[in-house]
């Protein structure tokens, strides 16, 4: 398998959708159609290379003397692109049927897939720089997606977005200029490939520059004091925050920090310095924050925001362990999570398209009249809260496990701070399922009557979640087997 | 013998899927779905018998792993057999009693569809051979129980159901952090009589985990100070719902006590340490406090709520001594605490739905009306006071001998005390209604009386209820066997 | 010595004689004479810079045959040649680009003066990259000047007025400073060509004496050229100066005129003064105060704005400041980062002004920002060049304005107790940036009803697409394929002093 082959999933959708922004197609259903065959084309592509990886990375060419540009299929490469890219298919089913009495949808699912190849190539790349530079690309690529209602809502929330974004990857610029001038090789390497000889008097201000780039990628991922954000972005069609802002955006980011500690600076420099104390109590203050105001919140979608800034801080507090066993627990809640919070977007997404109703206390007794979404939601809920049985208890176990390797008090503390927030997880998800199926005495059943299950279009890849979320619940071996296997670098 | 095996989930998967099944089920005339109901009651109770009758530890189901070191494990010990016929005997009782109860109320069906579920649940928490088969059921007996608590769907009964659920859910998950801490080291938390960590010198984490779980169950038994759900869960429930949420499900509570306690950690562990100290002062407030409550409370169901909250913590006195005569006495009053109960609350539940009082002082007189049902209410309330020849006595003698003789210093005569105490104020909140029952002095219009006795499916279960409870006060010998072989093992 | 080695000094000569010839020509012989001078400039540059880099060393060419140190002479090395070729190719591009405009907005009578006065900045500008003599220098900076001030005024309005005779004050107090800087020096070392006069101060300077003189000169040196070229706090001429002339000639005067004088004072710190003794006297600390100072105020100022044109007029102040920056971080790195971005920032700087009369052209010709809403939808290559414009500015990787950043932010960290205040200000200097020009991206797309703006038939003026294609082009190649440039900066620095 030649190299050069890497290039193909990426160039690909960027390729069609820039075709599709040149020269429209107005019939909603021959786009609809040519945009299913190309983004399952990709991801049988992208399946493809990931069973024939090729044997060396691929060399575009050089920004300059110490910025080459390169693609690479590495473990962790492996893994974020194959959840991207069997995510993207059925989000795009779902987008269809969502936006179909949008405008302009030409241009919004232009973008969209466009998106899809540029979260490729942050998953792709090979090295620091080529990574920020897709990273920088989906920032831009995405804007107009989040705009795309045109209201003043939206508008303001985009600019809000784009801030925050370009803030987040200013400093994570920093990292990375200071990363290309003390390594040994630029090149992602499982342990780091700092040069540690040549900054040893200065560890102090390596330090501080991973707590930028940790903080400035961790804006795409949501930690606090940067996480305002993902709430004000719910204003965009449910797709995109279903598909972006829970997987493809904000796993980017999480990403670029696994990235950044492991195959960067390398957890050996990283581990017991102040730097590790400081990322660890951003996480858990995030995990904390998003968690509580979640309870209060009572937008539907903006709830399921705060839930999202919760659960990406998981991620992060397990890269933030600086461990093999945290790396896989990261890794395992990415792809859990990703699973079970576009399930509950696409919930909420229905709900929206079919009631047009956006507030929880709006829903009573929806539950019977939708039964699927709510089943699918109430899934969700229960995995997201860490029930045994579902996938969220998976993952929150090896979350678990990192923290308490190696008996420390934040550790402990750490541990309680995920039950606290799996308790609010519990609240704020379980309550909107009690009004939907136990609607208080005196509801009105004739304003809900006519509302019904989306089409197979939407309902279709909300079931395969739902299964998904159980049957690894279920049975998470053999997932958890290849995160193993990433995590010792066999990949 | 392996279908002896599978036949452990029967009792299971019958109800759970009766349960489920009944949802969808459509009946022409009520008596056909109360005899399906009573057939899966009886089926349960005969299945459920016959695995009592096998041959000690023989039954074992461990086949299925969600992944290495997360076992989902069944084993029948001595305990699951007592725990298990207990919740069958009680649940077919109660079953029968509450057909008369729910033809008043609306959405019998689905209460019913939860009752069935939640009895299997039980079931498979007595033959749960772990902590993280333990811990799956009884989250899931939260999320099926707490329907039957928010049945009639009044605000108050949602916020009711409400407030049970995040109680329990909170006890739940420090449950959990004692499951986490104890399997980060790589064990497997088997139920073994004696314990399985038996830590020689454990370091404060290790028991403040214990601590955690004892009050984490406790929650569900209703110790103080996670005891806020009971008295606002009751008197909105449904009587056969409080009959069984008292009479049982907070069993379920002590079970995972005694199982953390005497399975898991080892008693050895915790003797002699804060943890013991702690637990013995907090279930003794609890008698006292659930005891004064109850003599001051109006309303009916709650004052028996509250005397739940008392009672049970007699058990966990027991339970917290950690002596074998205790430890007997505590067994001894799960069982009649039971059966009293239920007793008690179907009684009420009578009173209930045929005259429609709720509070104490309108029960003057009602002796007259409903004679049977006061008679069975006055025999198992001396029971409860513990006047000999009763039932309760022999547990509380047994208690309060065995606390006597534990060793803790100080705590182990204050507790005999304060059941002494609690002895008269039981006598003070039972008897007075009794008396009143049956006396009501010269203001009562005798002309006025009416018959409002139940009928004979709500008279049954309470007659025999009662005679058990009487009878085996009188000849406790056979089960105190039992239960002083099983202290034996434990202690 | 070689053919080639006349040719700086026939640019010079050929620029002033375009200038002369057309005083006496109609404006259209006079577009065509000086399209013809600067694509000459351009090639006979090319040519010096590859001889030059080939020979690896820099050479002195005497003017008139009077030897040094009495006559007059101009020193050519890799670093000149080099921004020669830019400077000629950013004119060209420029001029191309608003030509179109040039036609319309300037008034037939006058149209030969404004290629006069193109003319004569580009003598005046490669006078300055090029000279070895300080008093020379002086002269060209005048010229400069005034030309600059023509500019400004061409288009006939009340503002243009204003604007140039503010410009023309401040800079003329920049030239007096620079002026009696230039006396003291003289008289002090008693030369006025730069290589004897570092000489006479080497040995000054070893015998501690004059030490509050030299202090003097350079203070007056740096302030005076600094005022000229916009350095905080003396930037305020900037917006009313570039905000409304004729698209051209603001690209042409925020790309090009401000960094000659740059130029020459690097030159000066190099050739004259000796980079030591700027950095004993903590000059270099107050540059790097005041253009961290820069870069945020002008971005502050410019966020606040309204009016695109003086936003983007407010942005060079901030990029006056990344460039002082640069050179306020005392290494050669720093200087590397500088002259880099002086190159660079021409390219973004007259991209964007381009664009934004080919932006204003659909909205009725008002450069505020309701006036522009779905102006990028109209006129879809001036959006696009602006798009492309506005990334670089915030640095997006493929761009020339990521590789500036990465150069001033790897220069930092060799600049000691710089280096974190450096990096910040960098990372909250690009927020800023994002945050105006990314805006005003956000509202250019944004679709508006069709009939709030008439239909606009463009002139479609193929030049103007052509030389805006040509700036993106060379963004992009810039940001892609640096290294050939970045090595001609080093290489050249070497042989500056």
């Amino acid at each position: 398998m030649p190299s050069y082959f890497i290039l193909v999933p990426i160039l690909l959708p960027v390729i069609a959708g820039i075709l599709l922004l040149v020269f429209p197609i107005e019939d909603a259903r021959k786009r609809n159609i040519c945009i299913e065959i190309i983004v399952v084309i990709n991801t049988l592509l992208v399946l493809w290379l990931l069973t024939h990886r090729p044997s060396e990375s691929f060399y575009m060419f050089s920004l300059g003397a110490r910025l080459p540009l390169t693609l690479n299929v590495d473990g962790l490469a492996m893994f974020f692109a194959g959840l991207v890219a069997c995510l993207w298919p059925l989000a795009s089913l779902y987008a269809f049927e969502y936006m179909k009495h949008e405008e302009r949808v030409n241009t919004f699912m232009a973008f969209y897939t466009i998106t899809y190849g540029v979260t490729l190539g942050v998953a792709f790349a090979g090295n620091i720089i080529t990574m920020y530079l897709f990273y920088e690309c989906l920032t831009m690529v995405t804007l107009p997606l989040v705009i795309h209602t045109m209201t003043r809502e939206a508008r303001k929330a985009t600019r809000q977005y784009l801030y925050y974004m370009i803030g987040g990857t200013a400093f994570a610029f920093i990292a990375i200029v200071f990363y290309s001038l003390f390594c040994n090789d630029i090149a992602f390497v499982l342990g780091g490939n700092l040069n540690l000889a040549a900054i040893s008097n200065h560890m102090d201000i390596a330090l501080l520059v991973y707590v930028f780039g940790f903080f400035g990628f961790g804006v795409k991922a949501a930690i606090f004091p940067f996480h305002g954000w993902l709430p004000a972005a719910s204003v965009a069609p449910t797709p995109v925050t279903a598909l972006l802002h829970a997987v493809a955006v904000v796993k980017s980011g999480a990403f670029a920090i696994m990235r950044l500690t492991y195959y960067c600076f390398g957890t050996e420099a990283l581990h017991g310095t102040w730097a590790q104390i400081v990322v660890l109590i951003a996480a858990l203050i995030t995990i904390t924050y998003g968690s509580t105001l979640g309870v209060r919140e009572t937008h539907f979608k903006r709830r399921l925001a705060y839930s999202t800034i919760s659960n990406l801080s998981y991620i992060l507090l397990a890269v933030a362990t600086m461990s093999p066993l945290g790396l896989i627990a990261g890794l395992s809640h990415m792809v859990v999570h990703a699973i079970m919070k576009i399930s509950a977007f696409f919930c909420a997404g229905a709900v929206m398209h079919q009631t047009e109703k956006n507030y929880i206390y709006e829903l009573d007794g929806l539950g019977f009249e939708m039964p699927v979404t709510f089943v699918a939601l109430f899934i969700s809920g229960l995995s997201l809260m860490g029930m045994p049985l579902f996938a969220g208890f998976v993952s929150k176990w090896n979350i678990v496990h990192a923290l308490l390797e190696h008996e420390s008090m934040l550790g402990y503390i750490s541990v309680l701070v995920l039950l606290y927030s799996g308790l609010m997880t519990g609240i704020y998800m379980l309550t909107i399922i009690v009004r939907a199926w136990f609607p208080h005495v005196g509801y009105h059943k004739d304003l809900v009557e006519d509302f019904k299950d989306p089409n197979w279009l939407m309902k279709g890849p909300l079931v395969i979640f739902s299964v998904l979320t159980v049957v690894i619940g279920f049975y998470a071996q053999p997932m958890l087997d290849f995160i193993q296997k990433i995590a010792t670098g066999i990949y | 013998m392996d279908i002896n095996n599978y036949f452990l989930i029967f009792p299971v998967l019958l109800p759970i899927f009766a349960g489920v099944l009944l949802m969808f089920l459509k009946f022409g005339k009520r008596e056909h779905m109360q005899l399906y109901i009573l057939a899966i009651l009886i089926v349960d109770l005969a299945s459920v018998g016959w695995i009592a009758l096998q041959p000690e530890d023989t039954l074992t189901l461990s086949q299925f792993f969600i992944a290495e070191g997360l076992h989902v494990f069944f084993h029948v010990d001595m305990l699951s057999k007592i725990f298990s016929v207990l919740t069958a005997f009680v649940w077919l009782m109660v079953g029968i009693a509450s057909f008369e109860y729910m033809a008043h109320e609306k959405n019998e069906q689905r209460f019913y569809c939860f009752y069935l579920v939640v009895g299997g649940v039980l079931s498979a928490l007595a033959f749960s051979g772990n902590l993280l088969t333990m811990y799956v059921f009884y989250e899931l007996m939260t999320l099926t129980s707490m329907p039957l608590v928010m049945h009639n769907l009044s605000h108050e009964a949602i916020m009711a159901g409400l407030k049970y659920l995040f109680y329990s859910v909170a006890g739940a998950f420090m449950v959990l952090f004692g499951f986490f801490l104890f399997n980060a080291e790589g064990r497997v938390l088997y139920f073994s009589p004696g314990g399985i960590i038996n830590e020689a010198n454990p370091p404060g984490i290790m028991l403040f985990a214990v601590f955690l779980m004892i009050v984490g169950f406790g929650t569900k038994a209703g110790m103080f100070p996670m005891h806020g759900w009971l008295p606002t869960a009751h008197p909105v429930a449904p009587a056969p719902a409080s009959a069984v949420l008292s009479g049982v499900i907070t069993k379920a509570g002590v079970l995972g006590i005694i199982r953390s306690v005497y399975y898991v950690a080892g008693p050895d562990m915790i003797k002699g340490t804060w943890v013991q100290y702690t637990w013995i002062i907090l279930s003794i407030l609890t008698i006292f406090m659930g005891s004064m409550m109850a003599y001051k409370e109006k309303v009916l169901k709650k004052r028996l709520a509250y005397s739940t909250v008392s009672q049970v913590s007699y058990i966990l006195f027991g339970l917290s001594v950690m002596q074998p005569v205790a430890f007997v006495g505590a067994l001894m009053h799960v069982i009649f605490h039971s059966l009293v109960k239920n007793t008690l609350f179907v009684s009420a539940g009578a009173i209930i739905c045929k005259t429609g009082k709720t509070k104490v002082r309108q029960l003057v007189g009602i002796g007259k009306e409903m004679p049977v049902t006061m008679w069975c209410f006055t025999l198992v309330s001396l029971t409860l006071v513990g006047i000999p020849p009763t039932s309760a006595f022999v547990s509380k003698w047994y208690l309060i001998s065995g606390a006597l003789d534990s060793g803790v210093p100080g705590l182990s005569w204050i507790g005999p005390i304060v059941l002494l105490i609690s002895a008269l104020l039981t006598a003070g909140y039972l008897l007075t209604i009794s008396i009143k029952a049956f006396l009501p002095g010269e203001d009562y219009n005798y002309a006025k009386l009416v018959n409002h006795e139940p009928t004979w499916r709500m008279l049954m279960p309470m007659i025999v209820m009662t005679a058990l409870a009487v009878i085996l006060g009188i000849w406790p010998a056979g089960l105190m066997k039992i239960f002083a072989d099983i202290a034996a093992s434990v202690l | 010595m070689a053919f080639v080695q006349n040719f700086p000094f026939f640019c010079i000569i050929l620029s002033m004689f375009s200038a002369i010839i057309s005083f006496v020509m109609n404006g259209r012989i006079a577009k065509y004479i000086h399209v013809a001078m600067v694509t000459a400039v351009l090639i006979l540059s090319l040519a010096t810079l590859s001889f030059v880099a080939g020979t690896g060393e820099s050479y002195t060419f005497m003017m008139g045959h009077f030897p040094a140190p009495w006559g007059n002479e101009i020193r050519i090395g890799e670093l000149e040649a080099l921004m020669a070729v830019f400077f000629s190719l950013i004119m060209m591009l420029s001029v191309f680009g608003g030509m179109a405009h040039i036609d319309r907005e300037v008034q037939d009578s006058k149209k030969n003066l404004f290629y006069i006065l193109l003319d004569l900045l580009m003598a005046s500008l490669l006078a300055l990259i090029y000279t070895n003599d300080l008093f020379t220098a002086y002269v060209f900076i005048e010229i400069n000047t005034i030309a600059a001030c023509g500019l400004i005024m061409i288009k006939k309005q009340g503002r243009t007025y204003v604007s140039a005779l503010r410009y023309m004050i401040m800079s003329l107090v920049g030239s007096g400073l620079f002026l009696i800087g230039l006396t003291l020096l003289y008289s002090i070392t008693g030369h006025l060509l730069m290589s004897p006069a570092k000489e006479a101060l080497d040995q000054i300077i070893a015998v501690h004496s004059y030490q509050v003189p030299l202090m003097v000169i350079i203070i007056l040196v740096t302030v005076g050229l600094g005022i000229k070229s916009g350095l905080y706090p003396f930037h305020t001429w900037i917006p009313d100066a570039y905000g409304y002339t004729t698209p051209s000639a603001s690209a042409i005067l925020s790309s090009l005129v401000s960094k000659g004088y740059i130029f020459l004072l690097i030159k000066i710190f190099y050739r004259v003064l000796g980079f030591d003794s700027i950095i004993s006297s903590h000059m270099v600390n107050i540059l790097f105060a005041f253009g961290v100072i820069g870069m945020i105020m002008g971005s502050v100022a410019a966020i606040k704005e309204r009016n695109i044109r003086r936003m983007t007029a407010y942005s060079s102040v901030a990029q006056i400041g990344y460039i002082y920056m640069g050179l306020g971080l005392g290494t050669t790195a720093g200087v590397v980062a500088a002259v880099f971005h002086i190159i660079s920032h021409g390219v973004m700087k007259s991209l964007l002004f381009l664009s934004i009369s080919g932006l204003t052209e659909v909205s009725d010709g008002r450069s505020d920002y309701l006036s522009l809403r779905g102006a990028g939808l109209r006129n879809r290559i001036a959006g696009a060049a602006f798009t492309v414009g506005s990334l670089s500015m915030i640095g997006m990787p493929l761009l020339t304005g990521f590789i500036s950043k990465y150069l001033f932010a790897s220069a930092a960290t060799t600049a000691g107790n710089k280096m974190i205040t450096a990096w910040v200000v960098l990372a909250i200097s690009t927020v800023l940036n994002t945050m105006y020009f990314m805006r005003t991206v956000l509202t250019l797309y944004r679709p508006v009803s069709a009939e709030v703006h008439k239909e606009y038939t463009l002139e479609k003026s193929k030049i103007e697409r052509a030389a805006i294609i040509g700036l993106i082009l060379l963004n992009i190649g810039l940001g892609v394929a640096s290294q050939p440039v970045i090595k001609a900066i080093e290489a050249g620095l070497a042989m500056f002093g």
